[in-house]
Formats: C-alpha cells, sequence, structure tokens
C-alpha cells in the first residue's frame, strides 16, 4: 500500500492506458466475430487479462477482416 | 505530389480505423512511464527477495538508469510491435484488392509505396515523441540529477535507426507476397547488422550502432560525432531501399 500512495504518478496513467487498450480491444472482439483464428472465448480472457500485450496481439493476428 | 497528399491522408486514416495509431501511443506512452519507475524500483525489489541476512551494495539508481531502460524498451520491444504493426502495410492491401481499383484509375504507383513509407514515418516519430518526452519528465520527477547528456541527439540517433527498418520493411513488402515474409526478411537484416558488429573495420560505419550505442553518449563516453558515419549511411540507406522498393513495385503484377 505505502507502494501505491507513494508512486500513484506512475500506477495512474499505466492502469488507464491499458484499460484504455483493452476495452478497445474488447470492443472490437465483440462486435467483428469473424477471427482470422481462435473463438470469442478466446480473445476476450486474451485481450483483458494480459496487460498491454493481449490487445497488441488481438489486433495484429487476431482480428479477421471487417 | 497530389497523389502522394491524398494516398497519404487516406493511410493515416487507416492507421486510426485499424488501431495502429491506439496500439502505438498507449504503448509507447507504458513504456515512458515504465522506464523510470522499473529504475527506480529495481534496487528495492532486489532488496526485498535477498535471502535474510544478506547484504550486497546496490548502487543507487540515477537518470542514467532510467534512460538505459528507455533505449532497451524502445529498440526491443517497441521497434518490435512498429514493425508487427506494419508488416501487412501493403499485402493486405494487394490480397484483399483494394489497391487495384486504385492503381487501375491511375494513382501512380510511386505515390502508394512513398505514402506509405511517410505514414510509417509519422506513426513512429510520433511513438518515439511520447515515449522519450513521457520518460523525459519523469525522469526529472524522480532523479534530477543532471547526468544525462546528448538525449535529443541520442533519441534522434534510436529514431533513425527505426526510420531505415522501416525502410527496409517497406522494401520486403514489395519483394514477397506474405506479411510474414517481410518481418523475416527484416529481421534477418539485423541479425546481418549484428554478425557485421564482429568486424573492427565495419563498425564506424554500421547503422546498428544508433540503436545499440546511446547510453555511451549519454553519459558522454562517447563523441557525437562518433555517430557522423553510420548516420549518413543510415540516411542514405532509407533513400535507396525506397527507391528501391518504388522500382519493384512498378514491375510487380497485381
Amino acid at each position: 500500500m505505502e507502494m501505491l500512495q507513494e508512486y500513484w504518478p506512475f500506477f495512474v496513467p499505466l492502469i488507464a492506458s491499458q484499460f484504455i487498450l483493452a476495452v478497445t480491444a474488447l470492443v472490437h472482439v465483440l462486435r467483428h466475430p469473424n477471427y482470422r483464428f481462435g473463438t470469442k472465448a478466446f480473445w476476450i480472457p486474451v485481450v483483458l487479462l494480459i496487460q498491454f500485450i493481449g490487445p497488441v496481439i488481438y489486433f495484429v493476428f487476431g482480428r479477421g477482416e471487417d | 505530389m497530389n497523389h502522394f497528399h491524398v494516398f497519404f491522408k487516406k493511410e493515416l486514416r487507416e492507421s486510426v480505423r485499424t488501431h495502429r495509431l491506439l496500439i502505438i501511443l498507449t504503448i509507447f506512452f507504458m513504456f515512458g512511464v515504465m522506464n523510470p519507475l522499473t529504475a527506480k524500483l529495481t534496487p528495492d525489489l532486489l532488496a526485498k527477495f535477498l535471502p535474510e541476512g544478506m547484504i550486497i551494495e546496490l548502487p543507487v539508481p540515477s537518470s542514467l538508469d532510467s534512460w538505459a531502460q528507455f533505449f532497451k524498451n524502445v529498440t526491443q520491444m517497441g521497434l518490435i510491435v512498429v514493425l508487427l504493426v506494419f508488416s501487412g502495410i501493403l499485402a493486405n492491401e494487394i490480397t484483399q484488392g483494394t489497391l487495384i481499383n486504385l492503381l487501375t484509375k491511375g494513382l501512380s504507383r510511386e505515390a502508394v509505396i512513398t505514402a506509405k513509407y511517410a505514414a510509417m514515418l509519422a506513426l513512429w516519430s510520433m511513438g518515439v515523441l511520447v515515449s522519450s518526452l513521457v520518460t523525459w519528465g519523469y525522469t526529472v520527477y524522480l532523479f534530477p540529477d543532471g547526468k544525462s547528456h546528448n538525449l535529443v541527439f541520442a533519441v534522434f540517433c534510436l529514431w533513425l535507426f527505426g526510420a531505415f527498418l522501416l525502410a527496409q520493411l517497406v522494401f520486403s513488402t514489395t519483394l514477397v507476397k506474405s506479411s510474414y515474409g517481410s518481418l523475416i526478411i527484416t529481421g534477418a537484416v539485423v541479425v546481418f547488422l549484428n554478425i557485421l558488429q564482429v568486424f573492427p573495420g565495419v563498425q564506424p560505419w554500421n547503422p546498428l550502432v544508433l540503436a545499440t550505442h546511446n547510453m555511451e553518449l549519454i553519459g558522454q563516453n562517447l563523441e557525437p560525432s562518433f555517430f557522423a558515419r553510420p548516420i549518413g549511411l543510415a540516411f542514405l540507406g532509407c533513400c535507396l531501399l525506397v527507391v528501391l522498393a518504388v522500382v519493384v513495385f512498378r514491375k510487380k503484377q497485381i
């Protein structure tokens, strides 16, 4: 807790940017249910649980054509 | 020139639509925050995980450690993300057939290549700018020691190396059909540059030093003039690769 209090100017922007990326990816996963590989049940945990890298992997490798 | 302008705008809009811009900005922003934080917390974390009673002398972190993190992260993860994000930039449009319409309507092929390269450069520049500004801000906040010098020049060297790799990526996308093929060629070029480092005669010319010797510049262990030849060569390389890409793409059947 002490560390969180001391370093909040770092953690708040980090969490915020991770949140924006994860939510954007989640919206895309839900709206475009045709993926290059994998299923909805696979991509939702990937974009939500793997910080930063999950959404990047989804957008680079997983997204299907619009 | 007009074709270039129109196609460049289209590329930028596409970068927003395909979330390329968002990915690059958030990832580079994250690096910007993480670099100083990692530098600050690493000694504390090490001390916590040491066995009871064991004492080792841990150096006090300085702004140099923060910038070392910056150059490590941006040259490794940062460049990998940028290359991955852009790897399909030409291959996808060819396989989807969206380029055929534009080209038959008279869009020049030079415009396609140069506008794509310009859009890549624009996004890469934004990423480097965001990451270095955020790192700089937090570094001044955590380590106001004034030990880091030549920052703008060191970041410029890294930026130029990225521009060189992106030119390489553009050229390789004109050679092969798949987006992975272009990545493999670009990766092979980096490996090749690394091998060249072994030969002392090549070292002062190798563009790779633009991404590996930045910390010597910041710690003032190297003169900025050391980078003159690699900078010249990287710049020439960018121009040459883009010209070659145009030449190959003109002859390519789509």
